[in-house]
This record gives C-alpha cells, sequence and structure tokens, in this order.
C-alpha cells in the first residue's frame, strides 16, 4: 500500500490523486494496459489469420491429402518433404528460377534505382512531374502490367518487334520463347519496381549529412571516389532495408507470372518459380499434402533469407 | 481493489469458461446444419465460356417459367472454373447447382472426391429423356464406376481447317500426315509472316490436340495400364507434331494455346491448322476472319495406322452433390440435354451427342456441307479419349507433354521420351492405386 | 563551370530517357484503348489514328465489369478503414512504448506466401458461411494492409517529438487522451498516405479474388481475365478495362506524389 502511493507520487505528474486517496492505478500500469489494449486489434487479426492457416497448413504437409480437402488423410510424416527435396525434376528447377528471378531482377533494380537517385538527387526543374511519372509503374496493378507487355512484346503483333527492326534486329519471341521469357519477365519486374527502389533509395540519400562528403572534396576525391567511398558506405541501412522490402516481394511475385505465363509457368515450365509450383500443385494437381510442404520450406526459405538481411542491417546500423 | 485470493480465483475460472462457452456457441450457431433453400433462391449455373453457353443463355427464359425459378448462369474461363469448383466444392458449398465439367479431364477426380450427384436413376428412370439416344462413347464417358455422374452435351472431333486457295495446287486437302507436312514445309515463308501450319504449342492443349496425331502413329498413352509414351509409334508422332510446328509454325507457338492459335489461321496467316471443330464459326465470322470464303475443312489426314482422331464429349452437365435444389438442377439437365434442345444447338451449329441428332440430316444442315462431312468420317473413326485416362489428369498431361515440347523446340525427342515414360510408369503406379474407391 | 553545365545537360537527357522509358507503356495502354481491335493487333498503327469510344462504351455496358468495379472500391475503402482503426493506435503504441520486437510479429504476415493461406482460409471461412461474401475479401485485403499500415505508421510516429504528448498530459490528459489529441493530428498526413497506399494495394490484390470471390463480388484484376475469352482476345476491351484500373493509381500519382513517397520511406528510413 505505501509502495503503490509512493510509485505513483513519483511517476506520474498527470495522476495526481485527490489528497489522501491512494490512486486506483499507476502511470505505468495505466500505460502497459493501454499499449496492450490498443496494440491487442492487429496483434489478434493477424495472429488469428495467421495461426489457424499455418497450423492448418503444416499439418497438411505431413499427410497424403489429396483431391478432397477433407477426405480422409494419412499421416506419411515427412515423406511429403523427403519428396519434394528429392525431386530434381520440378522443385529443385523451381527454386533455382525463383533464385535467379529475385537476384537478377532486384541486383539490377537497385543499381539503376541507385543511379536513378543519384541524378535525381539535387532539385531540379521538372522534379514533381518525375516524381509524379515515377510513381506510376509501382502503384499500377501487376497483372495489367503484365497483360499490357504481352500486347507490346506479341512477337506477331507487337510494338516491340517493330521498334527492334528500325534498328536492324530480327523480331524476337519475347514471352512466347522458353529461353527468352524469364529474362523477359525479368526485364518487365525491373522497369515496374525500379522507382520503387529509387524512392527508397532518394529517401535515405536527402537525409545523409553533407560534411563528410565537402571534406572528401576538399581532401581532392573525385566524384566516383566520393560516391564509392563515403556514400555508399552511409547508405548502408538503406540499401539493405530496401533490399528486404523488394526482396520478399520478388520472392513471391505470382500475379505478373500468372498474368503472362498462365498457370504451370509455360510449356516448358520455364517461368515456374516455387510460388507458381505451389499453386499448381494445389490448384491444378490438387496434391495438397505436396503443396503444403513445398510452401512450408518455401516460407522457411524466406524467413531465412529476411533473417540473416535484417541481421546485416542491425549490424551497420550499429 | 484485490479480491481475497480465493475468490478471485473462482472469479477468474468462471470468466475464461464463460469466454470458452460464449465461443464454442458461436462456432456452433455459424457451423451449418441441414439447410434448405430460399423459394427466391435462383438456379445457379456455373459453367464454362463456350459457344454452348452462350447459346443455350438465350433459351433460359422457357426454363425459368417451367420451372417458375430465376436461373443464375455465370461463365468463366476453364482455368478460373477448375479452381472455383476446386475451391468452393472443397468447401461443400451450396451455391452451386448445375456444373459443366470435362469427363475427361474433372470427372474421375470429382466423382473420387463426391462432388457430383449419381444421376443413374434420373437418366434412366425417365423414358422421355432417352437416355440410350446418346452415342455410345460419350455416354460410357459419363458413367464411373456403375453410376452415371453427368450428361455429354457437346462434344469434339479434330478438324483440319485449311485454305481452299492455296492448296488447290497440291489437289485439296492432304489426306495422309506425310503429306500434309510436305505441304506445310512447302508453303511456309516465315520472313514474310505466313506460317505452313499452324496448332497449339503450349503443353495443355497441345496435348489433346496432338493425341489423334499418337493415335494415327499406331500408339496410345497407355497399354494396360502401362505407360505407351516411350513406344517407336509414340516418339514418332512427338517427333511429327515437333517437326511440323519447328519448321513450318509461327514464332513463340509454344506459348499458343487455341486462343492464340486460332486467330492467326482467321487472319490469314497459316495454311492449314488441325483444332476442334466446334470452333469453326469463327473462320465464317467477318468481322473477325479474314478466310471466310477460302476456308476448307477436312477429315483428320491419315498416318501409318490410317486416320484415328479423337471422338470425345468434350463438355457435360453435374449436378453439384450439395446443392439444395437438386431437383430443379435436374430439370435443367433434362432440358438443356434433351433431343429437342439438342436438335435446336446442334442446328445452330453446336454439335451434340445424340445418335437421333446425328441421324437428322436436318440439323446438319446449318454446318457447311464440307464441315458435316468432315464431322461424319471424324466420328466413325474416332477414339473416345483424348488425353491419358487416368485420375489425376493435370499431371499426366503434363508429363506427357513434355517430350512433346522439347520436339517443337528441335530437341532430342527420344531422350526426353525415354525419361518421360519412366517418370509416367511411377505416375500411373500411384495413380492406379488412387483409382480404387 | 562548363565541366557542371555538361553534367547538367546530360542529367537531363538521362532523366528524360528515364521517364520517356516508365511512361511510354502506359501511353501505350491508354492509347490502345481508343483504338478498334484491328488497330490494336497492327504495330504499324502507332499514335496517329482516330479514336474510339467504343472499347469503353463496350465495357461500362458490360454489367460484370461495372460490378467488379463496384466491387473492388467497397472492398477497398472498408478493408482500408478497418484497417487504419486497427493499425494506426498499434502503431503509436509500438512507436512511443518501444515495442519493437512484439511489432516485428506483425510483420511477419509480409513474409508468408498467399496460397499457404487460401486452402485454411478458405476451409475456415466456409465453415462460417462466408465465403464468396464481401467480408471474406475485406478480411483478407485487411492482413495484407494492416502490417503495411502498421510499418508505415512505426516509422511515423517514432519521429514525433515526444515532448507535446508528455506537455499534454501534465494538462491532465491521459495517455489515450495525448495519443487521439496530439499524436494522431500530428501524423494526419502519414496516416493519409497509409491510407492511400493501403488502398491501391487492396484495388491492385488478385490472387484473393481470384481463389476467394464468386460470380457476385468478384474484383476488378481477376475480370481482365474474362476478356480473354474462348475464340478472341478483346485486345481493345482488355486495354480499356486495364485503363480503367488505372485510374485511381494516375489520380494519386498525380495529386498525392508527394504524400505518397513520405508514406513509403517513413516505414523504410526508420527500418
Amino acid at each position: 500500500m505505501t509502495t503503490t502511493t509512493a510509485r505513483a507520487a513519483v511517476g506520474a505528474p498527470g495522476r495526481r490523486a485527490p489528497s489522501g486517496e491512494k490512486p486506483l492505478v499507476t502511470f505505468e500500469q495505466a500505460n502497459r494496459r493501454l499499449k496492450w489494449a490498443l496494440l491487442a486489434p492487429a496483434l489478434g487479426f493477424v495472429g488469428l489469420m495467421i495461426v489457424f492457416p499455418l497450423v492448418f497448413t503444416i499439418n497438411l504437409s505431413l499427410t497424403d491429402a489429396f483431391g478432397a480437402v477433407n477426405a480422409g488423410n494419412s499421416y506419411l510424416g515427412l515423406q511429403n518433404f523427403a519428396d519434394a527435396l528429392t525431386d530434381t525434376r520440378r522443385f529443385w528447377p523451381a527454386v533455382g528460377r525463383t533464385v535467379t528471378f529475385t537476384l537478377g531482377a532486384v541486383a539490377l533494380e537497385t543499381v539503376l534505382g541507385l543511379a536513378l537517385a543519384m541524378l535525381m538527387r539535387k532539385a531540379f526543374r521538372g522534379m514533381e512531374i518525375v516524381r509524379t511519372i515515377l510513381m506510376v509503374p509501382l502503384l499500377a496493378t501487376p497483372v495489367a502490367i503484365g497483360i499490357l507487355w504481352m500486347l507490346i512484346l506479341d512477337p506477331t503483333n507487337g510494338i516491340a518487334n517493330h521498334l527492334l527492326g528500325f534498328v536492324g534486329i530480327p523480331p524476337q519471341e519475347f514471352l512466347g520463347s522458353v529461353a527468352q521469357s524469364l529474362p523477359t519477365l525479368m526485364l518487365i519486374d525491373v522497369w515496374q519496381w525500379t522507382p520503387m527502389m529509387t524512392v527508397l533509395l532518394l529517401a535515405g540519400l536527402t537525409t545523409l549529412p553533407e560534411e563528410p562528403e565537402e571534406a572528401a572534396r576538399v581532401d581532392g576525391a573525385n566524384a566516383w571516389q566520393r560516391f564509392v567511398h563515403v556514400i555508399l558506405p552511409m547508405l548502408r541501412t538503406t540499401i539493405l532495408t530496401a533490399l528486404v522490402l523488394r526482396g520478399v516481394d520478388a520472392l513471391k511475385t505470382f500475379d505478373l507470372i500468372y498474368a503472362t505465363k498462365g498457370p504451370g509457368g509455360g510449356s516448358d515450365f520455364e517461368a515456374e518459380t516455387l510460388n507458381v509450383y505451389a499453386y499448381g500443385l494445389t490448384f491444378d494437381y490438387q496434391e495438397y499434402g505436396l503443396a503444403s510442404a513445398v510452401l512450408v520450406l518455401f516460407t522457411l526459405f524466406i524467413v531465412a533469407i529476411v533473417v540473416v538481411l535484417r541481421r546485416r542491417t542491425e549490424r551497420s546500423a550499429s | 481493489m484485490t479480491l481475497p485470493t480465493s475468490r478471485r480465483r473462482a472469479g477468474e475460472l468462471s470468466r475464461r469458461s464463460f469466454g470458452v462457452l460464449a465461443a464454442a456457441s458461436v462456432l456452433a450457431a455459424c457451423t451449418r446444419g441441414p439447410q434448405t433453400a430460399s423459394p427466391n433462391a435462383p438456379l445457379r449455373v456455373l459453367a464454362i465460356n463456350h459457344v454452348w453457353t452462350q447459346a443455350i443463355s438465350t433459351y433460359l427464359p422457357e426454363l425459368e417459367e417451367r420451372i417458375g425459378r430465376r436461373v443464375s448462369l455465370r461463365m468463366l474461363t476453364a482455368d478460373q472454373l477448375t479452381s472455383s469448383f476446386n475451391v468452393k466444392l472443397n468447401a461443400s458449398a451450396t451455391d452451386i447447382d448445375v456444373m459443366t465439367v470435362r469427363p475427361l479431364q474433372d470427372q474421375l477426380m470429382f466423382a473420387r472426391n463426391g462432388w457430383i450427384a449419381d444421376l443413374t436413376d434420373r437418366v434412366e428412370g425417365d423414358a422421355g429423356y432417352r437416355w440410350t439416344d446418346f452415342q455410345e462413347a460419350p455416354r460410357e464417358r459419363s458413367v464411373v464406376g456403375g453410376a452415371a455422374v453427368s450428361v455429354p452435351v457437346v462434344t469434339e472431333r479434330p478438324a483440319l481447317y485449311y485454305r481452299r486457295d492455296l492448296l488447290e495446287d497440291f489437289g485439296g486437302a492432304p489426306g495422309t500426315l506425310d503429306e500434309m507436312l510436305d505441304i506445310a514445309l512447302e508453303l511456309e515463308r516465315r520472313s514474310e509472316g505466313f506460317f505452313g501450319y499452324v496448332g497449339r504449342g503450349q503443353r495443355n492443349g497441345a496435348v489433346s490436340q496432338w493425341s489423334s496425331f499418337l493415335y494415327s502413329f499406331g500408339g496410345d498413352f497407355t497399354h494396360d495400364g502401362r505407360s505407351g509414351i516411350g513406344t517407336p509409334e509414340a516418339v514418332a508422332a512427338y517427333e511429327y507434331y515437333g517437326r511440323l510446328l519447328h519448321e513450318a509454325g509461327p514464332p513463340g507457338v509454344t506459348n499458343m494455346s487455341l486462343e492464340q492459335a486460332m486467330p492467326i489461321f482467321a487472319q490469314g496467316k497459316a495454311a492449314m491448322y488441325v483444332d476442334a471443330d466446334a470452333i469453326y464459326s469463327n473462320f465464317l465470322d467477318e468481322t473477325i476472319s479474314t478466310v471466310a470464303d477460302t476456308v476448307g475443312f477436312a477429315p483428320f489426314p491419315a498416318g501409318p495406322a490410317g486416320s484415328v482422331p479423337h471422338n470425345i464429349p468434350s463438355w457435360s452437365l453435374a449436378i453439384n452433390e450439395f446443392s439444395l435444389l437438386r431437383d430443379d438442377a435436374w430439370e435443367f439437365l433434362r432440358w438443356a440435354s434433351s433431343p429437342e434442345m439438342v436438335a435446336r444447338l446442334q442446328a445452330e451449329g453446336i454439335p451434340g451427342a445424340r445418335q437421333s441428332v446425328w441421324d437428322d440430316a436436318a440439323t446438319l444442315a446449318s454446318f457447311p456441307a464440307e464441315l458435316a462431312e468432315t464431322m461424319r468420317i471424324n466420328a466413325a473413326n474416332g477414339i473416345g479419349h483424348d488425353r491419358p485416362d487416368v485420375m489425376q489428369v493435370g499431371r499426366a498431361r503434363d508429363i506427357v507433354g513434355r517430350p512433346l515440347v522439347s520436339g517443337i523446340l528441335g530437341e532430342d525427342v527420344a531422350a526426353v521420351a525415354a525419361d518421360a515414360d519412366a517418370e509416367f510408369n511411377d505416375f500411373l503406379v500411384r495413380d492406379n492405386r488412387q483409382r480404387e474407391f | 563551370m562548363r565541366a557542371s553545365t555538361t553534367f547538367g545537360v546530360l542529367r537531363a537527357v538521362l532523366i528524360t530517357i528515364v521517364c520517356a522509358v516508365i511512361a511510354l507503356p502506359i501511353v501505350w495502354m491508354i492509347a490502345a484503348a481508343f483504338k478498334t481491335n484491328v488497330q490494336v493487333t497492327d504495330p504499324t498503327v502507332g499514335l496517329a489514328f482516330t479514336p474510339t469510344w467504343d472499347n469503353f462504351r463496350g465495357v461500362l455496358a458490360d454489367g460484370a465489369l461495372v460490378q467488379s468495379l463496384g466491387n473492388s472500391l467497397l472492398i477497398g475503402v472498408v478493408s482500408t478503414a478497418l484497417s487504419i482503426v486497427i493499425a494506426v493506435p498499434a502503431a503509436w503504441a509500438v512507436g512511443r512504448f518501444r515495442m519493437r520486437r512484439t511489432g516485428s510479429i506483425v510483420l511477419v504476415a509480409r513474409i508468408i506466401p498467399a496460397i499457404s493461406l487460401l486452402v485454411p482460409w478458405y476451409y475456415m471461412f466456409a465453415q462460417l458461411g462466408l465465403v464468396g461474401s464481401h467480408l471474406v475479401l475485406i478480411l483478407s485485403h485487411m492482413f495484407v494492409s494492416v502490417p503495411l499500415i502498421l510499418w508505415i505508421m512505426i516509422g511515423f510516429f517514432e519521429g514525433l517529438p515526444v515532448e507535446l504528448e508528455d506537455a499534454a498530459r501534465t494538462d491532465g490528459l491521459s495517455a489515450f487522451g495525448a495519443f487521439l489529441r496530439i499524436a494522431l493530428p500530428l501524423a494526419a498526413p502519414g496516416t493519409a498516405s497509409a491510407a492511400v497506399l493501403a488502398f491501391i494495394f487492396s484495388w491492385n490484390n488478385f490472387i484473393f479474388a481470384l481463389i476467394l470471390a464468386d460470380e457476385r463480388t468478384m474484383t476488378m484484376p481477376v475480370l481482365l481475365f474474362n476478356f480473354m475469352s474462348y475464340a478472341s482476345t478483346d485486345w481493345g476491351g482488355l486495354m480499356a478495362a486495364a485503363t480503367l484500373m488505372t485510374v485511381p493509381v494516375l489520380l494519386a500519382a498525380v495529386f498525392g506524389q508527394r504524400y505518397l513517397v513520405a508514406g513509403l520511406t517513413a516505414g523504410a528510413t526508420k527500418g
């Protein structure tokens, strides 16, 4: 009892108890209750929407669920995982394609985004217009973008081959070709998401202090040296954060591939990434057990990457 | 402010158990018990976006009047339809009554899952319906484990669409596959955007069209439950189709399904095209076709084993097992597949599955004469399936489609076929086990 | 001096090229929406042609399409509003009381592939009789919006000076009151940009409606595929529908560009 009054007196300028009465609740207790009360709906909602599906999926991955989801299943233990990890015809190529697509697209987006951000660093006339134009691809619907590019890149009727013809390049098959599909998809992704990287990196650039660069210039460093040795290190945290954001979304790319290559990732599975493969297993083959195992592996893969990148981010921020 | 310990604990316990009770009762209230449909509920039909559906939709008012209920007809593309069915029926949804299914693709799986109703008593018990009037092959495909689970409404055979003006010098349409290849290679002028042959090259759609080639070379997908795609006949068929598209076909053909291949012929950019005979009306429609006057129709050319096309029920009607309007749903099926309606639709150019309608010359009058003859010949020679006869058709199609794609890409077909053959055998072992239900 | 002007010119040229590369496909899409189908599939027809409103007329006459537009709008607005109500106070709590770890649990939602949720969600909502309703789509879209808004607003709230709120509390306001009267109004620009971004991502969402919607509640992205019909692709109509779908995006970009950029970067730079 005495402690309560003492705590109240020390911690709460605002919660002044009427003289003689003990306060109902301390400042810190009120805070604790408040913050959990405010956080609870969000936590509860997300938890509810994740926990059951996750448990359901993990459960399914241990069964031979097939055909109908609620038909009787028998438990297989880790058999599905073993099947997936030893499948060199579909699973591992899908992993390879996912990695290729993500690394290639995100690397290009980062480099181009950084270049563009450096160009836009100093204010210039028409900057508002440029930023407006920049926002459009990253806000547009990925499905619509996919269909638009299918029209542009159509081998016989598309404007792309028409323009290439003017510079003497023979017509390409683009999305119609097995070999060219994945690179083409990567380039479309670069077109759509480089502005996102630009926006993020530009924001980071503008918050950088000027003194280190000034000092370097005074010391005689040229533009490139200043960029590599002064700006880049200071930008590390921002770059890593942007990589995490864009990387996770790139790993999970679905809309673009579904819109352009359809379910199955194309005739020779040329665009079948892990997400597309899992979709096909679920909705085309109805092999829910195997599909769930693939999804669990995929999720672990993404989590691992995020954890690694975030650890590097925290290390560089300190 | 703090209750004495014992009372507090009791209070907390009762609060917690009350919470549990509340949650349980909410869930119980929400889970479905036996339900009946409201009298105002429409009869919901979830159907494929197809010329048949478009035609039947114009006649809906007469059914609505007969059953005293509105009919809500929704058309989806094939992929959307499949995923809609999968998701809804997995949850025993009651918001579908009538479904269009592909007897050769989904039916076996749906039946195994218990998703489509047993129609045997209805089709056999109704004398006016004349179940035996349906052609034998489609009728047999409607039966799973002794129970009729669907009624066929559209049948399909491959037609060879060709340009009469261009093939005149070669004596008209080719009678054999060898001739077709030769003509295609002669006529192709890729650099000018003209192709000797166009066909489906996208793995999923290509397998069903390629089946006719497979049969005409003397092969089949399975022999006695074992894989047939590694046989010399199958390899020859793979190589033939691959060469046809690789050397005489359009660029990007591996991405072409029906929707992409058809416009190429319709715009006059190809000399020959083999695909479903049901799509012929597109080539006669002057708003989208430049070959309305020059298109010809021929039966499937003969391979080393003769002309053996597929003659299949492409779409059938089924009733959702969980529907609350089973009787009205059956009314829809009965009306849409009745001898009168099938005759009406066939006279409008949609080939059905009833023998009496095929025998009636008046219904064939709507088809161009050459096409009617083509369909008759193909039907006489045809085999009743165009894809592997398995439960998991999707995976099987992907396996047998691999050598096809490698042929179109100009790769070593024999090696890929051998590997696919092994994979198919493994698959068949598993699939056969699943079929025992 | 000369070096800097040539650099200046070079910079202008490069930026112009980049803008052209980004804008031209969008321009192409809008142009195609005004062409006939024959013109769309003819690559020699560039930007000089007589425009026609037929495609838009056809699209807007299509009842299913107009309905899907309405669905996208309804689901976008409701899911965004509900997500704001849930996520903004939570973001304040995380930011003010430095509950980073707890906050990152919600961000886990960003990592999970949608497909692993679809079948269980479907099962869950089917048991509750909610499938094919607008509610199920709203809930699934909120699943994406709540972490997004949280992520943006945590950054905003962390950047707000604490002194203002403490001063208010000295004057007798409760902590919650300080949030309502001080922090929330100050964060209004952030809330606005978070809301617009959440709406746009809901508007663009494809995979949930692909699986969870039925014919009444289908949203626009899924309906785009209806134009790829059995017989031929109505490219003109497709591009008109795509243009209609992109209109809110263009509006947001033109009028709200500054706020959207602030929103996107707030979460990122605060990491």
